[in-house]
């Protein structure tokens, strides 16, 4: 038995062509046996005539030109705000491998390496940290600290490094690719063989940090 | 669709398919034919869902602004017309739902009648005497005036089938519902259409 929303949707149905040649059949011997519904369907038809008459698919755009100029002119400003934005990403990309390419970075690096472990205690009362100790693989090169706690500075000397031929080229990492980590805030850098150059990072006081 | 994609075709016109792949590789001139092209349909189409010219305007210009930023993702595996059709109606639906225009019975001020645009199929044709004319006139105002005061998931399952001919099951899509909800939507926004219309009806044109 039908209920009530059956009998509803069938006729909406009908009346949009929604029907299959069986179904249309059926209802259309049904209208024949209802006059009210036949009367009801029929009203439906009318209204749907008179709602594809007098509800335009096509309606003129008012000021059709300054229509489509203004979606001229929101495209080029579109267009010109991702150049910028792209042009911003570019600068900070080159701003940190500019910095990897300074030349005290060489040198930092060279101590790095000649210096490879440097013990640091902290002074929880006053805050300050001292250097305890040094490490250094080559044995030749002598490592001495002097601190001044009225400068707040300390000092690394390293005594022993071989001198650098003057004609040695001496270039800095040489970067492939780059990947950032938006996660932990880092971003690793690659040679063209994929393997990992260095690790960097921002310090609070948003300089660069080299963690690896 | 079955109303939609009105393809140019006359072959003096390029295709929307050469417009589409010029649109993508950054051409704003093609894109200019494109919104040319469609934009008394999209207008047509915001016009009969907000029932109100200025924002209406505002509405189809959103839509192609946000297929040009789209463009780069169309895969042209749908017809152009389609496939802006959509973004319009998603522009259009979350406008609504935003301004959760309700069926209440206010007419709003701002409103301007539109006729039928010259050669759009619905238009009437040929001539009618001054006051078989001013009665079609009434009628179209009124059956605005009825459009208005249908809640907006009303409106836009009338507007879909009505105007735009699309099917059930394209309308289901559109509006995210089923078909039986189709259904119902489409009988009761008729069935306030009937009651709004009636004596409309009873003295007919």
């Amino acid at each position: 038995m039908k209920t009530p929303s059956d009998e509803n949707h069938d006729l909406i149905r009908w009346l949009d062509g929604e029907m299959t040649a069986d179904e249309r059949r059926a209802f259309e011997a049904t209208l024949q046996n209802d006059p009210e519904l036949a009367a009801e369907a029929e009203s439906m038809r009318q209204l749907s005539e008179s709602l594809k008459t007098h509800l335009p698919a096509e309606m003129p755009v008012p000021h059709a030109d300054f229509f489509n100029s203004q979606i001229q002119v929101r495209i080029a400003q579109m267009e010109l705000d991702d150049a910028r934005e792209r042009e911003k990403a570019a600068e900070s990309t080159a701003g940190w491998l500019s910095w990897l390419r300074m030349p005290w970075l060489v040198g930092a690096a060279a101590a790095a390496f000649a210096i490879a472990g440097l013990v640091w205690t902290q002074n929880s009362s006053s805050g300050t940290s001292t250097i305890a100790s040094t490490y250094t693989p080559n044995p030749s090169v002598h490592a001495q600290v002097f601190h001044s706690a009225d400068a707040q500075a300390t000092v690394l000397m390293l005594d022993g490094l071989e001198p650098v031929p003057a004609e040695k080229k001496i270039v800095g990492f040489r970067v492939h690719r780059a990947e950032s980590d938006a996660e932990v805030a880092t971003t690793t850098l690659f040679d063209e063989n994929g393997s990992v150059l260095a690790v960097v990072a921002l310090n609070a006081k948003g300089q660069p940090q080299v963690l690896k | 669709m079955s109303a939609a994609a009105p393809a140019a075709t006359d072959p003096v016109e390029p295709l929307d398919v050469d417009l589409v792949k010029r649109s993508q590789a950054g051409d704003t001139r093609a894109f200019d034919l494109l919104v040319t092209r469609y934009r008394s349909r999209i207008y047509a189409m915001t016009y009969h869902l907000i029932q109100n010219e200025t924002e209406a305007w505002d509405l189809a210009q959103e839509a192609f602004i946000k297929a040009w930023r789209a463009l780069p993702n169309f895969k042209l595996d749908a017809a152009f017309y389609t496939w802006l059709y959509r973004i319009a109606h998603n522009v259009t639906y979350d406008w609504l739902r935003k301004k959760k225009i309700q069926g209440d019975g206010e007419f709003d001020d701002e409103r301007t009648e539109h006729r039928a645009m010259p050669g759009s199929r619905t238009a009437p044709q040929g001539f009618d005497a001054p006051d078989r004319a001013m009665k079609r006139q009434e009628l179209g105002s009124r059956i605005h005036e009825a459009i208005a005061r249908l809640t907006p998931d009303h409106r836009q399952a009338i507007v879909l089938r009505e105007i735009e001919g699309l099917s059930y099951e394209e309308i289901a899509e559109m509006m995210k519902c089923s078909l039986g909800t189709v259904m119902s939507r489409l009988f009761y926004a008729r069935k306030k259409l009937q009651e709004m219309l009636k004596d409309t009806y009873e003295n007919p044109v």
